[in-house]
């Protein structure tokens, strides 16, 4: 390559506003980790129990599986319009209601394509509109209502049945 | 003069295709051994960039449920004392998710009932050919040898037979049981063996504690049929001396007693020698048979040999006396 493709390339760069650190930064300002877990009840010596949620490995059908979605802002500017996205996972069931977030608006789809609250989805069922249910949910999506602010943390948590 | 006429009990048996095979019904759950993948999105803007970055990748393992129903299909089957070979028909399913070994076993040993079927040798067939019925093409089964195997959702029909004992009476029950369980374990709902489910994941006792049973009734009913036959001769002079040309009116009822059904009854009378039969004269009651074989139930047929007959039905006491009539002229 000669020198004035080089000089280009670098002024098309910097036109763009990426600083030379932010490109050679493969990971982007937000960590997502994501976790499945379920419920597991111990019984104490006294007979009490206590509910503590510990790693899904195998899970039996008819069991409930929480999701939970965690977003960690590693920059040092804020991410704005921070949107997390998470389908229903196969073979399972979206538990009505289930659906958390601090701080974000919650919506859903049947198709991925369509998102909407809850009262708002529709499903076309013998030629007529009726609402749909929430065990026809197959995606979720978290708006964060604010930036999220480096070093910070937001999560979003859901939970759906082994069918 | 009376004579006594042949009554003929055909038994018809309804016979159902069934096998190994799948129900309509879904069972529950993804197939074992199913891994769930599941990854998260996050989309975000830096300044002016847009961004979209995915989480780690969560796999979860589905585990073996294990479950399985008995029902049966023959729950009341109507025996004489002294009977043998008698049936009764079970289904067998795998309401599970994986595919699971059952054993099964048969008792006729129960309290509740009046007498106790006696297991024939073997107790317990597979449907092999599909009949419905105890059948040639049926294969014993053998505890250990063939276990039967069923996939999530499969199903085998089974037989159970016993033998009647003799001196059991009309509305006796004899009460006779199949149960299965699954051989990679049983008990409580929620226990665990681990990795011993299909695939090696963790294989976990259903709600059905992984077996189950059902109860089949042998109840003896006794049905029997007697017929009375009576004649009438009318001679060509308006008298009733049985001389050639004389006709004869025969009239035959037949009595129903005892709690079962002479299913499929059929009567069959020889016309007597010397005489021959009056076209056009047999009767059921009040309806009028025609004498040859059509829709009708009854027919007069000259060869081999001349005799009337006529179908019945099934017969229990509610059906009241039934009058076949026919005459004959005496050669």
């Amino acid at each position: 390559m000669n020198k004035a493709s080089k000089i280009l390339i670098l002024a098309a760069i910097a036109a763009c506003g990426l600083s030379s650190q932010a490109f050679a930064q493969d990971k982007g300002c937000i960590v997502l980790k994501s976790v499945a877990e379920v419920e597991e009840v111990t019984v104490d010596a006294k007979g009490e129990k206590s509910t503590k949620l510990v790693p899904a490995a195998k899970v039996v059908p008819g069991v409930e599986v929480t999701w939970t979605i965690t977003a960690n802002n590693i920059c040092k500017q804020p991410s704005d319009k921070v949107t997390i996205n998470n389908a229903v996972p196969e073979h399972m069931t979206y538990v009505a209601n289930s659906a958390s977030g601090p701080g974000t608006d919650i919506s859903y789809s049947l198709d991925g394509k369509i998102f909407g609250a809850a009262e708002q989805l529709t499903v076309q069922e013998n030629g007529a509109a009726r609402k749909a249910r929430a065990d026809e949910y197959r995606h979720i999506r978290w708006v964060f209502k604010n930036s999220l602010l480096p070093g910070t943390q937001g999560y979003a948590r859901f939970r759906a049945v082994l069918n | 003069m009376l004579q006594s006429s042949k009554i003929l009990g055909v038994v018809s048996a309804v016979a159902l295709a069934l096998g190994l095979g799948t129900n309509n019904a879904h069972a529950l759950g993804a197939p074992a051994g199913t891994v769930i993948n599941n990854t998260a999105e996050v989309n975000y803007t830096v300044g002016t960039v847009n961004t979209t970055a995915s989480s780690n990748l969560v796999s979860v393992t589905v585990a073996e449920i294990l479950d399985v129903v008995v029902t049966a299909q023959t729950p009341t089957v109507a025996v004489n004392a002294g009977d043998t070979q008698q049936e009764v028909r079970y289904r067998v399913t795998n309401t599970g998710n994986g595919s699971e070994t059952f054993r099964l076993v048969m008792t006729s040993v129960l309290a509740g009932d009046q007498f106790d079927p006696t297991p024939a040798t073997p107790s317990i067939y597979f449907d092999t050919d599909a009949s419905g019925d105890l059948s040639p093409g049926d294969t014993p089964y053998v505890v250990g040898s063939n276990d039967p195997v069923l996939s999530a959702d499969g199903f085998v029909t089974v037989l159970v037979v016993n033998d009647i004992p003799a001196g059991v009476v009309d509305t006796n029950v004899g009460i006779t049981r199949l149960t299965a369980d699954s051989r990679t374990g049983t008990g409580a709902p929620g226990t665990t063996f681990a990795g011993a489910g299909a695939g090696g994941v963790d294989a976990v006792v259903g709600t059905t504690g992984a077996d189950s049973e059902a109860d089949s009734n042998y109840v003896v009913s006794g049905v029997s049929l007697a017929a009375t036959k009576s004649q009438a001769v009318v001679d060509q002079f308006g008298g009733t001396r049985p001389v050639p040309g004389a006709r004869i009116n025969y009239s035959v009822v037949v009595n129903v007693t005892g709690s079962g059904t002479a299913a499929n009854a059929v009567f069959a009378d020889n016309i007597p020698a010397n005489t021959t039969y009056v076209p056009g004269t047999l009767r059921l009651n009040t309806a009028v048979l025609s004498d040859g074989v059509d829709a009708d139930a009854g027919d007069y047929a000259a060869t081999p040999t001349a005799r009337v007959r006529v179908a019945l039905g099934s017969l229990t006491t509610a059906s009241g006396p039934q009058t076949v009539t026919f005459a004959v002229t005496i050669n």
